[in-house]
């Protein structure tokens, strides 16, 4: 069964959801995820963060001429949260296109990857501001990270953090889940969803307490006061309080199951006494 | 000046394709600290008038590798590509460019439709690249792919890998093609040498270096982590498979029994020392070298 792309779609003010779902099959049963790019506009400038999977950038590219009209601030900087291609594989079509723009975050592998334009990559590390106009955009702890040159970004406008692989989770196509946020696909099972993503994209999660994680990834949402969270695969969080728990215990259950109960922390403090 | 170089790691079967990078904190698969100089390598298998190329490299190589290849294989000699980590622009950068050029008959995926992962030029009016036939991988652990009907390759899920990872091996030449693993060995000087003979010293790998390796590049994660299963995949894959050379991604190529065998103990060591069962696992912020 085929859809429309209901994207882009503005998710808070000045944010806007971008790209189209990538279906994939997991134990005979179809998924589907984004490979999604957001658009942040300032009263001064435009951001894109991520560039989208290889295959949506055509589509990508079309969401942002529809969108950059002139009433909203030009494009000017471009933000990847990590090197993997289905987050920075549009990087040399930005550039084609977008003459102008500057890329920022962790800026390791594009200049092997597009030595034409290493002059326009600029490094950003944990705390760097980029104003855009009304809001910054803040380059931030990655928690749950993939490569080690991962950067997660937080938006002060709109308290939105984009946080990469973060909340991976793929969605139920045939219950039309395509183009809600995660509180409208009232039967998306946050546990089933995450689980899958980990076995096929986090094989680490897998391995280890995956607590100390979502302890230390609450933290930081407490702390920058989030509203809303923009992830790269997952639908989009608006209603924190509903979905973050379910999150939580998604997250957990992807992780090592005997750590997650304890029993291994508690073998390991042993040894070390 | 940059290094590029070709080197045969089996008489007609099978090349190692290196080309150098410098080591300056703006390399993902080293540690932020690391200085110095690396290579890339790609590698070519070659059977009869078929031939398998591992990994298409960084598009900063592009004409190297293009130049490699064009003196290893003919233009239309029917060329399979394998890309051993899709999503990483080291194993994919240079796909296209090679289909413009060689006879691409197919590529090797773990996802269908793989010229929708390797696309990175935008294509104007007519503008069309060459159209990759996706050959699907089995999925599972383990599966074999023919280069020939007389030369198959073992397709292993890397046991040890933070994104999804193939490790290649050709029983024809006893070789492990081991991606991101073994990639620990750099150097001072950008003309190598890039390949350790099974009379020369590794002086680098121990203990210490390699734990140090691993947690300062993707393999953070696995202080504390529950490692049994991986330490009995790494060790399935050396016990199962006749290896005399180990062929990474990146660094220095290990050939000789002796250089596999150490490579192993001293991965077993690491994995089994930062076990949960010895190490508590805790939070490892962005930037943390050990």
């Amino acid at each position: 069964m085929q859809t429309s792309n209901k994207l882009p779609r503005e998710i808070a003010p000045g944010v806007f959801w971008l790209g189209d779902c990538l279906a994939q099959e997991y134990q005979g049963r179809p998924y589907h995820s984004y490979n999604a790019a957001f658009l942040l506009c300032g009263s001064d400038a435009s951001m894109l963060v991520e560039t989208g999977h290889p295959k949506d950038f055509p589509e990508i590219e079309r969401q942002m001429i529809e969108l950059l009209t002139p009433d909203r601030a030009p494009l000017k900087y471009l933000f990847i949260t990590h090197q993997e291609t289905p987050h920075s594989g549009g990087l040399g079509r930005v550039f084609q296109n977008w003459p102008d723009i500057t890329v920022h975050g962790d800026i390791a592998d594009y200049h092997l990857a597009f030595p034409q334009h290493a002059d326009r990559l600029v490094p950003m590390e944990v705390g760097d501001e980029i104003d855009l106009g009304g809001r910054k955009f803040v380059a931030i702890e990655p928690v749950i990270r993939d490569l080690r040159t991962s950067l997660w970004g937080f938006d002060t406008g709109a308290k939105c953090l984009f946080p990469g692989d973060g909340f991976a989770y793929s969605h139920y196509h045939l219950d039309g889940h395509c183009g809600l946020l995660a509180e409208e696909a009232t039967s998306l099972d946050l546990k089933d969803v995450l689980a899958v993503f980990a076995a096929r994209a986090l094989y680490w999660t897998t391995t280890t307490d995956m607590n100390i994680y979502v302890d230390k990834l609450e933290a930081l949402m407490e702390e920058l006061g989030v509203d809303v969270v923009a992830p790269t695969h997952g639908l989009p969080i608006r209603d924190l309080a509903l979905t973050m728990p379910k999150v939580r215990d998604g997250l957990i259950a992807d992780g090592d199951p005997e750590m997650t109960l304890g029993e291994a922390r508690g073998a390991a403090q042993e040894n070390a006494e | 000046m940059a290094y590029s170089g070709t080197t045969e790691l089996s008489a007609g079967r099978v090349y190692a394709l290196q080309n150098s990078f410098e080591l300056n904190g703006r390399i993902s698969a080293y540690p932020e600290t690391a200085r110095g100089y690396s290579v890339g390598n790609c590698y070519l298998l070659k059977e009869g008038d078929r031939a398998m190329l591992l990994d298409t490299g960084y598009a900063v190589n592009e004409q190297d590798i293009l130049d490699q290849l064009g003196r290893l294989i003919e233009p239309d000699t029917p060329l399979s590509l394998f890309p051993l980590r899709i999503n990483e622009f080291m194993s994919v950068s240079n796909a296209m460019a090679i289909a413009k050029r060689f006879n691409v008959v197919e590529c090797f995926s773990n996802v269908p439709d793989i010229e929708d992962w390797i696309e990175f030029e935008t294509l104007r009016g007519e503008e069309r690249n060459p159209v990759l036939k996706t050959t699907l991988i089995e999925r599972g652990d383990y599966s074999r792919v023919a280069l020939s009907a007389g030369r198959l390759v073992d397709v292993l899920n890397a046991p040890i890998r933070l994104i999804s990872t193939r490790w290649i091996h050709d029983e024809a030449s006893k070789t492990l093609f081991s991606s991101d693993m073994f990639s620990h060995l750099w150097g001072d000087r950008e003309d190598g040498p890039w390949l350790l003979g099974d009379n020369e010293d590794d002086d680098a790998t121990d203990f210490a270096f390699v734990r140090s390796f691993l947690l300062n590049t993707r393999y953070w994660w696995i202080e504390g982590a529950n490692l049994s299963p991986i330490r009995r995949a790494v060790a399935d894959v050396y016990d199962r498979f006749d290896i005399d050379t180990i062929a990474p991604g990146y660094g220095t190529i290990l050939r000789g029994r002796d250089h596999v065998e150490r490579q192993f103990a001293v991965l077993d060591d690491v994995l089994g020392q930062l076990d949960r069962t010895n190490v508590a696992p805790t939070y490892v912020p962005r930037g943390l070298e050990r």
